[in-house]
């Protein structure tokens, strides 16, 4: 008789860019040229044309620093609402798993730049919200319905023999979630949490209009002030492919890293 | 070895899934020390008779007894219960982002407020007595089929369990494995560990179990020593399953 060995279970990429792994030469490849590229192409342009480009580059670092801050305070926020969601999701009590279901369909249901209006112009018109804890708020609750699905997903596609064999010995059903169930699902949840990162980070660019000052935001206001429009989101963009590119490395080797269990 | 002394008491037990008759009337008493091993044909209820005993299949109707406590009663607690209930999978079920060591002491420590030493220690002893200390830090992956049972089975011990529930242990496992689990089993038995076994493994039977029972469609169909059921069962259905299986 053979043994049964469990698929590696893997959660579909929805969004945010393709994660480079060693299979995927193509990829691969596909990454490097687009990476080493946009760098030449940005010290090229600040070499070839010092005003403005080297210029905006100067200009933009502290819209870098605004754009990493939304990014991972809202990151990090968002997977802990990710987790109560999903936990929600399969939960036996009806009551909250209504109200988590509800709340990821809503959320799915209106896109995101709504979400941030309605956050800052809507409640904002009862109470003041500061620019920056609006966006922070929009996003932690648009990618904690998506976090959500995402933790669902991880969940459930652990071995029911898994929790029988914890509660066989005694653990109540959150020891069993804690102990047993979500240490192993952190493994398969973290690509798709990779990718959510990476979209999430490329969001951010919406927060400009609620008047956050991050990367696009300053972009903008160095073009109005000096009409450089072309030259100026040339290189927000680059900055942008540059950073979204480094991240999913970043990803794709943290994946590498918690793949065994040996 | 009081032989009148039930530990386990199942009363009338029957279990639906939806309109499935799953078991049907089900009695049997277990003594302390008692091993009992089930025999029957796929889809006969052993596994389920057997989950019902940790609850982690409720009955339908039937009561329950486990030491003294009804464990049919919604009211009790269940965990304290299984505690002192181990149980061993056919798939074995270990905790794979654990070592073999982190297994058998993530139990004793969160569950029994053991301090890590001891329950190592304890762990140690457990690991050494089934035969594979040398794996303690290894992750259940990198073992073979046999000695992943083997550690499911001292997880469970880790416990100190008073009964000890195994459901076809040996059915995952390649031809040439099986022998190392079922001497571990053996020698649980020696030590008067009460057991209840579904398994196949006829030598076994004979070998360790007090009584067996032979189940067919969600119902005991007969009770008696290893003897009897290798001379002169007497049922017919219990007559065709073992010629079937011997
Ligand atoms: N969770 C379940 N839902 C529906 N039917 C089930 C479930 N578990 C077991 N059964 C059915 O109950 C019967 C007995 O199953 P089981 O106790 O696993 O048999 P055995 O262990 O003797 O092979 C089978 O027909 C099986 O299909
Ligand atoms: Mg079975």
């Amino acid at each position: 008789m053979e043994e049964k060995q469990r698929a590696e279970v893997r959660i579909e990429v929805t969004d945010g860019a393709a994660i480079p792994t060693e299979k995927d030469r193509g990829l691969l490849s596909a990454w490097r040229i687009a990476f080493f590229g946009s760098i030449a192409l940005v010290i090229g342009l600040c070499i070839y044309k010092p005003h403005p480009y080297l210029d905006i580059l100067e200009f933009v670092p502290d819209g870098i620093r605004v754009t990493f801050e939304v990014t991972i305070i809202s990151i990090i926020l968002s997977f802990f609402v990710g987790m109560l969601t999903g936990l929600g999701r399969i939960s036996k009590n009806r009551g909250i798993n209504l109200i988590a279901s509800t709340y990821i369909e809503v959320i799915r249901g209106i896109p995101l730049l709504v979400q941030l209006f309605y956050i800052y112009y809507a409640v904002g018109s009862f109470t003041r919200i500061p620019p920056f804890f609006a966006a922070i708020l929009a996003m932690t609750i648009c990618y904690g319905a998506y976090m959500g699905e995402v933790f669902r997903a991880g969940i459930e596609s652990i071995d029911p023999g898994q929790t029988e064999a914890a509660m066989s010995l005694g653990f109540n059903k959150r020891q069993t979630m804690f102990y047993v169930i979500l240490p192993q699902a952190m493994r398969t949840i973290l690509p798709p949490v990779g990718n959510e990162f990476i979209a999430l980070l490329k969001d951010t660019s919406l927060v400009s209009i609620i008047a956050v000052a991050d990367l696009l935001r300053r972009g903008r206001e160095y073009a109005t002030s000096t009409f450089n429009y072309f030259e100026t989101f040339t290189m927000v963009a680059l900055i942008y492919l540059i950073i979204t590119l480094l991240l999913s490395k970043f990803v794709s080797i943290m994946e590498k890293k918690m793949t065994p269990y040996e | 070895m009081n032989k009148k002394d039930p530990i386990i008491q199942i009363e009338h037990v029957y279990k639906y899934f939806g309109p499935f008759l799953a078991l049907e009337d089900i009695n049997l008493q277990v003594d302390k020390q008692e091993r009992i091993v089930i025999i029957g044909p796929s889809g006969s209820g052993k596994s389920t008779l057997l989950r019902t005993i940790n609850q982690l299949e409720k009955v339908s109707s039937g009561r329950i007894v486990v030491d003294g406590e009804e464990v049919t009663d919604p009211d009790v607690d269940m965990n304290k219960v299984r505690m002192g209930l181990g149980m061993v999978f056919q798939n074995f079920n270990l905790f794979p982002h654990k070592t073999v060591l982190e297994n058998l002491i993530l139990a004793p420590i969160k569950l029994k407020g053991m301090d890590k030493n001891e329950a190592e220690e304890i762990a140690y002893s457990l690991l050494e007595k089934v035969g594979i200390k040398d794996k303690a830090h290894n992750y259940p992956k990198q073992l073979s089929g046999g000695q992943q049972q083997r550690v499911a089975i001292a997880r469970a011990l880790a416990m100190n369990p008073k009964i000890m529930l195994f459901d076809e242990p040996t059915s995952a496992l390649d031809p040439e494995m099986i022998g190392e689990v079922l001497d571990v089993m053996t020698n649980l038995a020696k030590e008067g560990m009460t057991m209840i076994v579904v398994s196949h493994e006829m030598g076994f039977a004979r070998e360790v179990a007090d009584r067996v029972v032979f189940m067919d469609s969600g119902k005991i169909l007969e009770v008696g020593t290893p003897e009897h059921f290798f001379t002169n069962p007497s049922h017919p259905r219990t007559k065709k399953f073992l010629s079937q299986i011997l």
